[in-house]
């Protein structure tokens, strides 16, 4: 079955802290939460070294930039310390990833709870950071963006469950044109060029200038546009997870919905044993940086055979698989084959009339606007204020929020849907479990993690395999078997018999 | 620049907001969009502290 989340690393400012002090202030949001949850994390079931190629990275790279904010004779404190796990009753996981508060989401099958959940994930976040506001007495701002504009990038990573059958390489092959042309559609939209934000430039993505490698382990520095780490969270002889992070942190929930489910269609042609020929790109590095800082919206790229082609075309390759493979199925399918075809037919035509759809139109044509009023030029450092702007995810403040305010923004879900998802799992996934579990035995839970949470009574551990419940129908009956335990000790006997 | 590619000519444009059933189970609803007068937004956006993303600075993620 189709499952996804997206994990967003949040950026944080606190009134009179620098970039050395925010693993702290990090965690200090993070543990600012103050609803129900479990702790600590799983992490022995985590290997971020593991590659899907088939070996083992000795060791990752650290970008060296940030060791300048290090002290280095500070004793490292223990993970579970550091990372401030917290799993909360919706099955998501929140916690302080190398001084960024990180929402997990929890696994999601429909695109409706994938933007809940993203959406309930900046409330989360937004409540942990006014709460810290009012211990400190200083502002604690949080921005959902990819870029400091001094260099530094954070990410905010899709994940996709894939079978396990097709060769790697050839996932690869087939992603690499997918992801570096999406841009056009999923980029939320960045003032300035890196490394270090040279004004005058207004670019698609904000994650674009970052990334140096088609396909690697890394994360944090000489980034992929493919990354092979091998955690599927799963039965690892049947799946595997795709994490993809070249992305953009979306404030928009259509851009949301699109990005999910047009790369969710992706993984099925892939899955269904499709590769897209003669769509290989000469320099996908390069070419995602060209397509992102084109601002005359042409988005050709050059392809191995010595031929061009236009984003738009490259993407129309994936969508007619699509079409003729899964046209007429209804659910999210037919929405997002619907709304592909018309979002690449209004790239081509005119890209501003999407500034209720996609955030770097919405974006462009706010700074446009202020430009107009204001005669500035689009080299002044202060439109790099505004795109922060409008990535702060304050409604009374963020720039993105007052636009869904003046209701020029396409809304996927409402408020209340929003609100709910802050302490309801999907009802259809493995999360629902997980957050049942927390919710109703969180003083029993030993650690947690995607595919397992340990309960402990006073006579035993007892393992609770979340890897099984990959079916609606299962996940239905092993909550009716929770509902119906008023103890752990029953419950592990309903499990059990 | 035109497209090169001759197999896959760019398409003619579409409307922007495609005709679609709202509310029907095939995926989310879609509200219609009107752009309402900006000047409340231009106001907002005035008030940003012109040096915010001066000062910002993050460390690198994952």
């Amino acid at each position: 079955m189709a499952l996804y989340g997206i994990e967003t690393e949040y950026g944080i400012h606190v009134e009179g802290k620098g970039a050395a002090d925010l693993v702290a202030e990090s965690r200090a949001v993070v543990n600012a939460y103050c609803g129900t949850f479990a702790s600590p994390w799983f992490y022995r079931g985590e290997d971020p070294r593991n590659d899907q190629r088939g070996f083992h990275a000795r060791r990752l790279k650290y970008d060296p930039d940030d060791a300048k904010f290090d002290d280095p004779s500070a004793p490292p404190l223990p993970v579970e310390e550091e990372r401030a796990d917290h799993v909360l009753v919706n099955g998501a996981r929140l916690y302080n990833d190398h001084g960024h508060p990180e929402y997990s989401t929890p696994e999601c099958a429909t695109l409706a709870d994938m933007v809940a959940h993203d959406k309930a994930g900046e409330r989360i976040v937004l409540e942990c950071a006014r709460r810290r506001e009012a211990e400190i007495g200083a502002a604690v701002k949080i921005y959902k963006n990819n870029t400091d504009f001094h260099g530094s990038s954070y990410g905010t990573h899709e994940n996709y469950l894939m079978g396990r059958a097709r060769p790697f390489g050839e996932v690869i092959g087939a992603l690499v044109p997918f992801l570096v042309t999406r841009i056009i559609y999923t980029g939320a939209g960045k003032v300035g060029i890196e490394p270090r934000g040279k004004s005058g430039t207004y670019q698609l993505s904000q994650r674009a200038d970052f990334f140096t490698e088609e396909a690697s382990v890394d994360t944090l520095h000489r980034r992929p546009l493919v990354n092979t780490r091998d955690e599927p969270h799963a039965d690892p002889h049947k799946w595997r997870r795709l994490h993809v992070i070249a992305g953009d942190a979306n404030l928009s929930e259509y851009a949301t919905a699109l990005k999910i489910g047009t790369l969710l269609l992706v993984t099925e042609l892939i899955d269904a044993g499709w590769f897209p020929t003669n769509i290989k790109l000469y320099d996908p590095v390069k070419s995602i940086k060209e397509i992102s800082r084109d601002s005359a919206y042409e988005w050709c790229v050059p392809l191995s055979n010595n031929r061009r082609m236009k984003a738009t075309d490259v993407q129309r390759v994936f969508l007619d698989q699509a079409r003729i493979e899964f046209a007429g199925r209804g659910g999210d399918t037919d929405w997002v084959l619907g709304e592909w075809a018309s979002t690449l037919d209004a790239l081509d035509a005119d890209p501003m009339q999407l500034s209720g759809k996609l955030d770097w139109v919405a974006k462009k044509s706010l700074i446009d606007d202020y430009v107009a009023a204001d005669g500035e030029p689009w080299d002044d450092y202060r439109l790099q204020a505004l795109d922060l702007a409008y990535c702060d995810i304050d409604p009374d403040e963020g720039l993105y929020a007052a636009l869904v305010d003046a209701g020029e923004m396409v809304r996927i879900v409402d408020n209340a849907a929003i609100d709910k998802a802050m302490t309801v799992p999907p009802t259809n996934t493995r999360a629902a479990i997980r957050g049942a579990l927390v919710s109703k035995f969180g003083g029993s839970v030993g650690n947690a993690g995607w595919s397992q949470v340990v309960l402990r009574t006073d006579a035993e551990s007892w393992v609770a395999d979340l890897d099984p419940f990959l079916t609606p129908a299962l996940v239905a009956e092993g909550l009716d078997r929770m509902a119906r335990a008023d103890t752990l000790g029953e419950l592990i006997e309903r499990f059990r018999g | 620049m035109a497209v090169i590619d001759e197999e896959r000519a760019t398409r003619p444009a579409g409307p922007a907001d495609p005709t679609r059933r709202d509310g029907d189970e095939s995926g989310p609803s879609r509200p219609d969009v009107q752009r309402p007068d900006r000047s409340d937004l231009l106001k907002r956006m005035k008030k940003v502290d012109p040096d915010t993303a001066r000062k910002y600075r993050q460390r690198s993620g994952e």
